[in-house]
């Protein structure tokens, strides 16, 4: 276990390097670049504009080549280098930010997981019922649903037929935990609805799956109750997969945020990345994703652990 | 065509949304026939007379119009081209890039495999919304740009699902065989591997086929889509849309309704297939619930009651 754990651990840094060069590489691909948009800034607002300097200060006037192994050097120091646009390092920024798309992403997945798992037992329970279809049905549906669509749906009607709007203005949860909250749930259920759709549609599958098993034949021919075979043995065998899916989840959670923040003006990290890709802020826009990437690749490596941890019988290589 | 027999008769559902599938791919296809208000020029006629009609106020323009006039249903129709196109094309395109980088990575294995399978994982470490992001960036807007952006990252993932198919395949006997006598790597993976792990990629194809839609739309939502003059969904939805919420709110909800339709239909055809083709799913023991096996049993001891009568 330990030595399974010490060589995930070693495979990251390649991972984490490859990462690094994907993103950088597309970035200095990108056209356009942050210089002219700071010279055409600085020339609107009259004053004289040295390019050259700016390219300097920026780090911008060396090759590619050098530019990415200077960053790399640099990440591999923990500085990921200051933002183009804002006076401030892009660790600061992702540092205020992050939790802010983490607890949004955190309320959807429980949210997501209180609708999907007791749902899905259900169905897989009485499968092929009237029920069974009508929440399958509703799952695609919710599936099919556009996420955006229906969030501008959700904030604009509201507003004009009872005047209520969730808030704008963040507020952190230790401040005013309620206004915190009004804030989030909104965006929240937006993105669990998705969410729980598919999930919903997996915990079946795979609790079904389950019920299909020898060990399940055999509790059903020693005459157990089927509440206690769905319940003991089927759910806690087809939790595994379903702990798969919510750790897959969470990379969806943190990409598909960014259009849930832009719409609620939630200034997480997705927002952020946004508007840092318009302006070409190579530094910032290679930090979110990297954290971002680093959070995902963490995440997988505690599911696979925890894999083993609750079922004995996989075998780590 | 057993399956297409077994999709209508066992998973009705599945053969509805077929029909709904095929019937945008034939509205896309003879767009310029089924408009009422054909295309003129790359761009739909306006009329600012007839400006701001609301939906079934006249038969001349069922879903109303915008507030230059332009028919909504001759955009829905056009715009149905640019999703089905896209749908289609980002479909093939990424399980042919899972197929090949992975059946290679199987059969193939050692050191190529090591490296492919690095970089396959930094892909799919990186959430899926910031890559597309990065990539239209890179690439700017357009349809040729959207389905590369859509289809490399999904088909590099969807590429080790594929590698684990074709390396159980490639330890069986026949491939061995084929070993034996002399087949090389290409002929192994196009005679034996290709046609074996088939299923499994129709699967995987069936069940991406709605995500392109929604993805499309997405990213037209956040400025990285297909060119402003491209009829689509998503940009109906963000551009004129969400301006016009209050005004004319039929231009924001007729295209939510179609992504959503399209989406649904190829939701469900998707997984009709699956249901269809996966074997694990396929009968067995299964499907056991205490009910049916009342049924069964109280079958069987009225058969045998039956039979003991008889003697």
């Amino acid at each position: 276990m330990g030595k399974y754990i010490v060589k995930r651990v070693l495979l990251l840094i390649p991972t984490i390097f490859i990462i690094c060069a994907i993103v950088f590489g597309l970035m200095r691909m990108v056209p356009g670049d942050a210089v002219d948009i700071i010279v055409n800034r600085m020339t609107q607002s009259g004053q004289t504009v040295d390019e050259a300097a700016i390219r300097a200060r920026l780090g911008l006037d060396v090759p590619a080549v050098q530019q990415f192994f200077n960053w790399m050097g640099n990440v591999f120091r923990g500085d990921l280098g200051d933002s183009f646009f804002q006076y401030d390092s892009v660790w600061n920024i992702i540092k205020r930010q992050l939790p802010i798309s983490l607890e949004l992403g955190l309320i959807t997945l429980i949210l997501a997981n209180l609708i999907s798992i007791p749902l899905g037992l259900f169905c897989a329970a009485r499968q092929d019922s009237i029920p069974d279809y009508a929440i399958r049905i509703i799952a695609v549906v919710l599936m099919a649903i556009p996420m955006f669509w229906l969030a501008t749906l959700v904030l604009f009607y509201p507003a004009q037929w009872w005047g209520y709007a969730p808030p704008v203005v963040y507020v952190s949860f230790f401040q005013d935990p309620i206004a915190n909250l009004q804030m989030f749930l909104v965006p929240a259920i937006m993105g669990a609805l998705a969410q729980a759709g598919m999930q919903l549609r997996t915990v079946r599958t795979v609790v079904l799956d389950t019920m299909r098993q020898d060990y399940i034949r055999t509790a059903y021919a020693k005459g157990v109750k089927q509440r206690v075979i769905l319940f003991k043995h089927a759910f806690r065998n087809a939790m595994i997969p379903v702990i798969t899916i919510i750790g897959g989840s969470i990379a969806a959670l943190v990409g598909g945020n960014v259009i849930l923040e832009n719409i609620f003006n939630i200034p997480g990290i997705g927002q952020q990345l946004v508007t840092a890709l318009g302006q070409r802020d190579f530094p910032m826009v290679q930090g979110c994703v990297l954290i971002m990437s680093i959070f995902v690749m963490i995440v997988n490596l505690v599911i696979d652990v925890a894999y083993k941890w609750i079922d004995p019988r996989v075998t780590l290589d | 065509m057993q399956v297409l027999k077994d999709l209508f008769r066992k998973k009705p559902i599945g053969g509805i949304c077929l029909i709904i599938l095929i019937a945008f791919l034939l509205m896309a296809v003879f767009a310029g026939v089924l408009a009422p208000t054909p295309m003129v020029n790359g761009a739909l006629p306006k009329n600012l007379a007839e400006g701001k009609l609301a939906p079934f106020q006249t038969m001349a323009h069922p879903l109303g119009t915008d507030r230059m006039g332009q028919d909504l249903l001759s955009y829905m129709i056009y715009g149905a081209r640019t999703s089905v196109i896209l749908c289609v094309c980002c479909t093939l395109l990424s399980t042919f890039i899972s197929l090949v980088t992975g059946v290679l990575s199987a059969v193939v294995g050692g050191w190529f495999d090591l490296i492919v399978q690095r970089i396959v994982d930094a892909v799919g470490c990186i959430p899926q919304m910031l890559l597309l992001l990065l990539l239209m960036a890179m690439l700017g807007n357009g349809i040729p740009q959207m389905i590369f952006a859509l289809s490399v990252p999904s088909g590099i993932g969807g590429s080790r699902m594929v590698r684990s198919a074709a390396i159980s395949v490639k330890d069986s006997g026949y491939c061995r065989n084929s070993d034996l006598l002399g087949g090389g790597v290409f002929w192994k993976c196009v005679m034996h591997v290709v046609p074996n792990i088939m299923p499994l990629v129709i699967i995987s194809a069936a069940g991406s086929l709605g995500g392109v839609v929604m993805m499309e739309a997405s990213m037209n939502f956040l400025g990285y889509g297909v060119d402003p003059g491209t009829p689509s969904w998503g940009a109906l939805i963000t551009g004129a849309g969400r301006d016009l919420m209050f005004t004319c709110p039929w231009m924001c909800i007729v295209p939510g309704i179609a992504i959503a339709v399209l989406t649904f239909a190829a939701n469900m055809f998707g997984d009709a297939i699956r249901d269809l083709l996966d074997p694990r799913l396929k009968g067995g023991v299964g499907s056991y619930n205490s009910k049916k096996l009342d049924k069964t049993l109280a079958k069987l001891e009225k058969q045998a009651a039956k039979r003991q009568n008889a003697a």
